[in-house]
Protein backbone atom coordinates (compact mmCIF):
# COMPACT_ATOMS: atom_id res chain seq x y z
CA UNK A 1 0.00 0.00 0.00
CA UNK A 2 1.35 3.41 -0.91
CA UNK A 3 -0.40 5.13 1.95
CA UNK A 4 0.33 4.85 5.62
CA UNK A 5 -1.45 6.37 8.59
CA UNK A 6 1.20 9.07 8.60
CA UNK A 7 0.46 10.20 5.06
CA UNK A 8 1.75 9.46 1.61
CA UNK A 9 4.98 7.52 1.37
CA UNK A 10 8.15 8.82 -0.26
CA UNK A 11 7.29 7.33 -3.65
CA UNK A 12 3.95 9.08 -3.71
CA UNK A 13 5.44 12.38 -2.63
CA UNK A 14 8.10 12.03 -5.31
CA UNK A 15 5.36 11.87 -7.91
CA UNK A 16 5.44 8.12 -8.62
CA UNK A 17 2.25 7.50 -10.61
CA UNK A 18 1.87 3.87 -9.55
CA UNK A 19 2.03 4.92 -5.90
CA UNK A 20 -0.41 7.74 -6.55
CA UNK A 21 -2.82 5.30 -8.19
CA UNK A 22 -2.90 3.41 -4.89
CA UNK A 23 -3.82 6.62 -3.12
CA UNK A 24 -6.61 7.19 -5.63
CA UNK A 25 -7.98 3.70 -5.06
CA UNK A 26 -8.06 4.37 -1.35
CA UNK A 27 -10.03 7.59 -1.62
CA UNK A 28 -11.95 7.24 -4.87
CA UNK A 29 -15.20 6.25 -3.23
CA UNK A 30 -15.06 9.17 -0.81
CA UNK A 31 -14.58 11.64 -3.64
CA UNK A 32 -16.80 10.18 -6.35
CA UNK A 33 -19.79 9.30 -4.18
CA UNK A 34 -19.69 12.62 -2.33
CA UNK A 35 -19.61 14.42 -5.66
CA UNK A 36 -22.42 12.22 -6.97
CA UNK A 37 -24.64 13.05 -4.00
CA UNK A 38 -23.90 16.75 -4.28
CA UNK A 39 -24.36 16.96 -8.05
CA UNK A 40 -26.85 14.16 -8.75
CA UNK A 41 -25.10 13.27 -12.00
CA UNK A 42 -22.44 10.60 -12.41
CA UNK A 43 -20.70 12.26 -15.35
CA UNK A 44 -20.35 15.56 -13.51
CA UNK A 45 -19.21 13.64 -10.45
CA UNK A 46 -16.51 11.91 -12.50
CA UNK A 47 -15.31 15.25 -13.88
CA UNK A 48 -15.10 16.67 -10.38
CA UNK A 49 -13.32 13.56 -9.09
CA UNK A 50 -10.74 13.86 -11.84
CA UNK A 51 -10.04 17.47 -10.92
CA UNK A 52 -9.89 16.66 -7.21
CA UNK A 53 -7.22 13.99 -7.74
CA UNK A 54 -5.22 16.18 -10.11
CA UNK A 55 -5.19 18.88 -7.45
CA UNK A 56 -4.23 16.33 -4.82
CA UNK A 57 -1.26 15.23 -6.94
CA UNK A 58 -0.08 18.81 -7.26
CA UNK A 59 -0.49 19.39 -3.52
CA UNK A 60 0.89 16.15 -2.09
CA UNK A 61 3.52 18.02 -0.12
CA UNK A 62 0.92 20.16 1.61
CA UNK A 63 -1.40 17.33 2.61
CA UNK A 64 0.53 15.50 5.28
CA UNK A 65 -1.52 13.24 7.50
CA UNK A 66 -4.31 10.74 6.94
CA UNK A 67 -6.82 12.94 8.72
CA UNK A 68 -5.75 15.95 6.68
CA UNK A 69 -6.08 13.87 3.55
CA UNK A 70 -9.76 13.22 4.17
CA UNK A 71 -10.53 16.75 5.33
CA UNK A 72 -8.68 18.19 2.34
CA UNK A 73 -10.47 15.88 -0.11
CA UNK A 74 -13.91 16.64 1.33
CA UNK A 75 -13.25 20.37 1.27
CA UNK A 76 -11.97 20.43 -2.30
CA UNK A 77 -14.75 18.11 -3.50
CA UNK A 78 -17.44 20.26 -1.92
CA UNK A 79 -15.93 23.46 -3.33
CA UNK A 80 -15.64 22.07 -6.85
CA UNK A 81 -19.18 20.69 -6.70
CA UNK A 82 -20.34 24.08 -5.53
CA UNK A 83 -18.72 25.68 -8.58
CA UNK A 84 -20.35 23.13 -10.90
CA UNK A 85 -23.67 23.31 -9.07
CA UNK A 86 -23.97 27.05 -9.60
CA UNK A 87 -24.43 26.33 -13.30
CA UNK A 88 -27.08 23.70 -12.59
CA UNK A 89 -30.82 23.88 -12.09
CA UNK A 90 -32.04 25.18 -8.74
CA UNK A 91 -33.38 22.77 -6.15
CA UNK A 92 -36.85 21.22 -6.57
CA UNK A 93 -39.73 21.96 -4.24
CA UNK A 94 -41.09 18.97 -2.34
CA UNK A 95 -44.55 19.67 -3.76
CA UNK A 96 -43.25 19.15 -7.30
CA UNK A 97 -42.08 15.62 -6.59
CA UNK A 98 -44.19 12.86 -8.21
CA UNK A 99 -45.83 10.35 -5.93
CA UNK A 100 -45.26 6.64 -6.07
CA UNK A 101 -48.65 4.87 -5.73
CA UNK A 102 -48.24 1.41 -4.30
CA UNK A 103 -50.50 -1.00 -2.50
CA UNK A 104 -47.62 -2.81 -0.88
CA UNK A 105 -47.36 -2.81 2.90
CA UNK A 106 -43.93 -1.22 2.63
CA UNK A 107 -43.63 0.73 -0.65
CA UNK A 108 -39.90 1.11 -0.15
CA UNK A 109 -39.48 -2.63 -0.62
CA UNK A 110 -40.96 -2.59 -4.13
CA UNK A 111 -38.30 -0.21 -5.39
CA UNK A 112 -35.48 -1.55 -7.50
CA UNK A 113 -31.92 -0.52 -6.81
CA UNK A 114 -31.94 2.19 -9.44
CA UNK A 115 -35.25 3.54 -8.18
CA UNK A 116 -33.90 3.73 -4.66
CA UNK A 117 -30.92 5.67 -5.96
CA UNK A 118 -33.34 7.96 -7.77
CA UNK A 119 -35.30 8.59 -4.60
CA UNK A 120 -32.11 9.57 -2.80
CA UNK A 121 -30.98 11.87 -5.57
CA UNK A 122 -34.39 13.49 -5.91
CA UNK A 123 -34.68 14.02 -2.18
CA UNK A 124 -31.29 15.72 -2.18
CA UNK A 125 -32.45 18.02 -4.97
CA UNK A 126 -35.13 19.42 -2.68
CA UNK A 127 -32.37 20.88 -0.48
CA UNK A 128 -30.41 24.06 -0.94
CA UNK A 129 -26.74 23.66 -1.82
CA UNK A 130 -25.55 24.28 1.73
CA UNK A 131 -28.21 22.06 3.30
CA UNK A 132 -27.32 19.30 0.85
CA UNK A 133 -23.60 19.54 1.58
CA UNK A 134 -24.21 19.49 5.33
CA UNK A 135 -26.56 16.50 5.16
CA UNK A 136 -24.35 14.52 2.77
CA UNK A 137 -21.26 14.96 4.92
CA UNK A 138 -23.01 14.42 8.26
CA UNK A 139 -25.70 11.83 7.58
CA UNK A 140 -24.35 9.99 4.55
CA UNK A 141 -20.57 10.24 4.93
CA UNK A 142 -20.74 10.15 8.72
CA UNK A 143 -18.51 13.12 9.54
CA UNK A 144 -18.91 14.80 12.92
CA UNK A 145 -20.58 18.18 13.07
CA UNK A 146 -17.18 19.72 13.78
CA UNK A 147 -15.64 18.06 10.72
CA UNK A 148 -18.54 19.16 8.55
CA UNK A 149 -18.16 22.73 9.78
CA UNK A 150 -14.46 22.65 8.93
CA UNK A 151 -15.06 21.22 5.48
CA UNK A 152 -17.74 23.79 4.69
CA UNK A 153 -16.01 26.73 6.33
CA UNK A 154 -19.02 27.32 8.60
CA UNK A 155 -19.69 27.37 12.31
CA UNK A 156 -21.02 24.27 14.05
CA UNK A 157 -24.21 26.15 14.96
CA UNK A 158 -24.81 26.95 11.30
CA UNK A 159 -24.18 23.35 10.30
CA UNK A 160 -26.61 22.05 12.94
CA UNK A 161 -29.29 24.42 11.68
CA UNK A 162 -28.68 23.33 8.07
CA UNK A 163 -28.75 19.66 9.01
CA UNK A 164 -32.02 19.91 10.93
CA UNK A 165 -33.75 21.76 8.08
CA UNK A 166 -32.38 19.28 5.56
CA UNK A 167 -33.61 16.30 7.58
CA UNK A 168 -37.12 17.70 7.84
CA UNK A 169 -37.23 18.44 4.09
CA UNK A 170 -35.96 14.97 3.32
CA UNK A 171 -38.58 13.37 5.53
CA UNK A 172 -41.27 15.44 3.81
CA UNK A 173 -39.98 14.25 0.44
CA UNK A 174 -39.82 10.59 1.38
CA UNK A 175 -43.31 10.62 2.86
CA UNK A 176 -44.72 12.40 -0.17
CA UNK A 177 -42.93 10.11 -2.59
CA UNK A 178 -44.34 7.02 -0.95
CA UNK A 179 -47.69 8.66 -0.16
CA UNK A 180 -47.35 7.58 3.37
CA UNK A 181 -48.97 10.04 5.66
CA UNK A 182 -47.92 8.72 9.01
CA UNK B 1 -44.24 26.28 22.94
CA UNK B 2 -45.94 24.70 19.93
CA UNK B 3 -44.67 21.75 17.93
CA UNK B 4 -43.02 23.89 15.22
CA UNK B 5 -40.63 25.15 17.86
CA UNK B 6 -39.64 21.57 18.66
CA UNK B 7 -39.02 20.61 15.03
CA UNK B 8 -35.36 21.64 14.82
CA UNK B 9 -34.42 19.93 18.06
CA UNK B 10 -36.32 16.77 17.14
CA UNK B 11 -34.52 16.68 13.79
CA UNK B 12 -31.17 16.99 15.56
CA UNK B 13 -32.23 14.39 18.11
CA UNK B 14 -33.14 11.95 15.32
CA UNK B 15 -29.58 12.05 14.01
CA UNK B 16 -27.85 12.11 17.39
CA UNK B 17 -26.77 15.74 17.12
CA UNK B 18 -28.63 17.21 20.06
CA UNK B 19 -26.63 18.23 23.12
CA UNK B 20 -27.08 15.64 25.88
CA UNK B 21 -28.46 18.29 28.22
CA UNK B 22 -31.30 19.04 25.78
CA UNK B 23 -32.28 15.45 25.06
CA UNK B 24 -34.49 14.86 28.13
CA UNK B 25 -36.69 17.84 27.23
CA UNK B 26 -37.19 16.55 23.68
CA UNK B 27 -37.89 13.04 24.89
CA UNK B 28 -40.42 14.40 27.38
CA UNK B 29 -42.24 16.38 24.71
CA UNK B 30 -42.25 13.55 22.17
CA UNK B 31 -43.66 11.17 24.77
CA UNK B 32 -46.67 13.43 25.19
CA UNK B 33 -47.15 14.67 21.60
CA UNK B 34 -48.50 12.29 18.92
CA UNK B 35 -47.60 14.69 16.10
CA UNK B 36 -43.98 14.93 17.19
CA UNK B 37 -43.83 11.15 17.63
CA UNK B 38 -44.78 10.86 13.96
CA UNK B 39 -42.24 13.50 13.01
CA UNK B 40 -39.49 11.67 14.87
CA UNK B 41 -40.53 8.34 13.33
CA UNK B 42 -40.55 9.84 9.84
CA UNK B 43 -37.15 11.46 10.33
CA UNK B 44 -35.61 8.20 11.50
CA UNK B 45 -37.17 6.27 8.65
CA UNK B 46 -36.01 8.68 5.95
CA UNK B 47 -32.52 8.76 7.45
CA UNK B 48 -32.40 4.96 7.44
CA UNK B 49 -33.50 4.88 3.80
CA UNK B 50 -31.01 7.41 2.49
CA UNK B 51 -28.15 5.86 4.46
CA UNK B 52 -28.98 2.44 3.08
CA UNK B 53 -29.11 3.70 -0.48
CA UNK B 54 -25.94 5.74 -0.03
CA UNK B 55 -24.01 2.68 1.13
CA UNK B 56 -24.96 0.65 -1.94
CA UNK B 57 -21.97 -0.03 -4.18
CA UNK B 58 -21.21 2.19 -7.14
CA UNK B 59 -20.20 0.53 -10.40
CA UNK B 60 -16.48 -0.14 -10.40
CA UNK B 61 -16.25 1.08 -13.98
CA UNK B 62 -16.86 4.65 -12.81
CA UNK B 63 -13.89 4.54 -10.46
CA UNK B 64 -11.71 2.93 -13.10
CA UNK B 65 -12.67 5.63 -15.59
CA UNK B 66 -11.68 8.40 -13.19
CA UNK B 67 -8.37 6.72 -12.40
CA UNK B 68 -7.58 6.25 -16.07
CA UNK B 69 -8.37 9.87 -16.87
CA UNK B 70 -6.26 11.20 -14.01
CA UNK B 71 -3.26 9.02 -14.87
CA UNK B 72 -3.54 9.87 -18.55
CA UNK B 73 -3.57 13.55 -17.69
CA UNK B 74 -0.54 13.23 -15.42
CA UNK B 75 1.39 11.20 -17.98
CA UNK B 76 0.56 13.70 -20.70
CA UNK B 77 1.68 16.72 -18.72
CA UNK B 78 4.06 15.58 -15.98
CA UNK B 79 5.92 18.87 -16.13
CA UNK B 80 3.02 20.58 -14.48
CA UNK B 81 4.08 19.02 -11.20
CA UNK B 82 7.83 19.23 -11.68
CA UNK B 83 7.82 22.73 -13.07
CA UNK B 84 7.46 24.03 -9.54
CA UNK B 85 10.51 22.03 -8.47
CA UNK B 86 12.75 22.77 -11.41
CA UNK B 87 12.21 26.50 -11.55
CA UNK B 88 13.67 27.23 -8.10
CA UNK B 89 16.35 24.57 -8.61
CA UNK B 90 17.50 26.13 -11.87
CA UNK B 91 17.41 29.58 -10.33
CA UNK B 92 19.58 28.40 -7.44
CA UNK B 93 22.04 26.78 -9.85
CA UNK B 94 22.24 29.99 -11.86
CA UNK B 95 23.03 32.02 -8.74
CA UNK B 96 25.79 29.58 -7.72
CA UNK B 97 27.29 29.71 -11.21
CA UNK B 98 27.16 33.48 -11.24
CA UNK B 99 28.92 33.71 -7.91
CA UNK B 100 31.59 31.29 -9.11
CA UNK B 101 32.51 33.29 -12.20
CA UNK B 102 31.93 36.78 -10.83
CA UNK B 103 35.27 38.62 -10.40
CA UNK B 104 36.13 39.03 -6.76
CA UNK B 105 36.75 42.59 -5.49
CA UNK B 106 40.24 41.80 -4.19
CA UNK B 107 41.39 40.88 -7.68
CA UNK B 108 41.13 44.55 -8.63
CA UNK B 109 43.22 45.83 -5.74
CA UNK B 110 46.93 46.00 -6.24
CA UNK B 111 48.95 44.64 -3.39
CA UNK B 112 51.13 47.24 -1.74
CA UNK B 113 54.72 46.68 -2.73
CA UNK B 114 57.66 47.82 -0.78
CA UNK B 115 59.57 50.63 -2.41
CA UNK B 116 62.88 49.10 -1.57
CA UNK B 117 64.24 46.70 -2.34
CA UNK B 118 62.70 45.97 -5.73
CA UNK B 119 63.35 42.31 -5.49
CA UNK B 120 61.20 39.15 -5.39
CA UNK B 121 59.57 38.73 -2.09
CA UNK B 122 59.27 35.48 -0.26
CA UNK B 123 56.36 35.40 2.09
CA UNK B 124 56.32 32.90 4.84
CA UNK B 125 53.99 32.39 7.72
CA UNK B 126 56.04 32.21 10.82
CA UNK B 127 55.33 32.29 14.49
CA UNK B 128 55.89 35.68 16.00
CA UNK B 129 59.49 35.97 16.98
CA UNK B 130 60.85 37.90 19.89
CA UNK B 131 62.25 41.22 18.86
CA UNK B 132 65.99 41.11 18.58
CA UNK B 133 68.19 44.09 19.01
CA UNK B 134 69.15 45.41 15.60
CA UNK B 135 72.79 45.25 14.81
CA UNK B 136 74.90 46.34 11.90
CA UNK B 137 75.51 43.63 9.35
CA UNK B 138 78.97 42.19 9.07
CA UNK B 139 80.64 42.18 5.71
CA UNK B 140 80.78 38.41 5.59
CA UNK B 141 77.12 37.82 6.50
CA UNK B 142 74.05 37.66 4.36
CA UNK B 143 71.68 40.59 4.70
CA UNK B 144 68.21 39.72 5.89
CA UNK B 145 65.45 42.32 5.62
CA UNK B 146 62.33 41.73 7.63
CA UNK B 147 59.04 43.32 6.50
CA UNK B 148 56.13 43.21 8.86
CA UNK B 149 52.64 43.31 7.42
CA UNK B 150 49.29 44.27 8.92
CA UNK B 151 48.74 40.61 9.64
CA UNK B 152 50.90 39.79 12.64
CA UNK B 153 51.20 36.18 11.45
CA UNK B 154 52.65 37.20 8.11
CA UNK B 155 56.21 38.44 8.01
CA UNK B 156 58.22 38.86 4.83
CA UNK B 157 61.92 38.24 4.81
CA UNK B 158 64.21 39.39 2.02
CA UNK B 159 67.56 37.74 2.05
CA UNK B 160 70.49 39.16 0.12
CA UNK B 161 73.35 36.79 -0.30
CA UNK B 162 76.81 37.67 0.83
CA UNK B 163 78.45 40.31 -1.31
CA UNK B 164 75.24 41.43 -2.94
CA UNK B 165 75.06 44.59 -0.83
CA UNK B 166 78.51 45.69 -1.71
Amino acid sequence: MAQTMDGPDARTRAGDLAAFESVMRQYERLVLVTALRLLGNIEDAKDVSQEVFLRLYRNLGKVETEKNYQAWLYRVTVNLCHDVGRKRKPSVAVEDVPELVSGAADPQQVLTGSERQRVLQMSLRTLSGKERAALVLRDLEGLSTEEVARALGSSEATVRSQISKARVKMRDFVERYFRRRV
Amino acid sequence: MNCVDWEERIALYAGGDLAPAEAPAVEGHVAECAGCQMLLGGLRESLRLVREVHSEPVEAAHFAAVRARVLAELERAPVRRWRFVWVPAMAAAAVVLLLAIWPRPEQHIALPMPHKPAAPLVAKVLPKLPKARPRAPQASEDVVMKIETDNPDVVIYWIAEKGETK
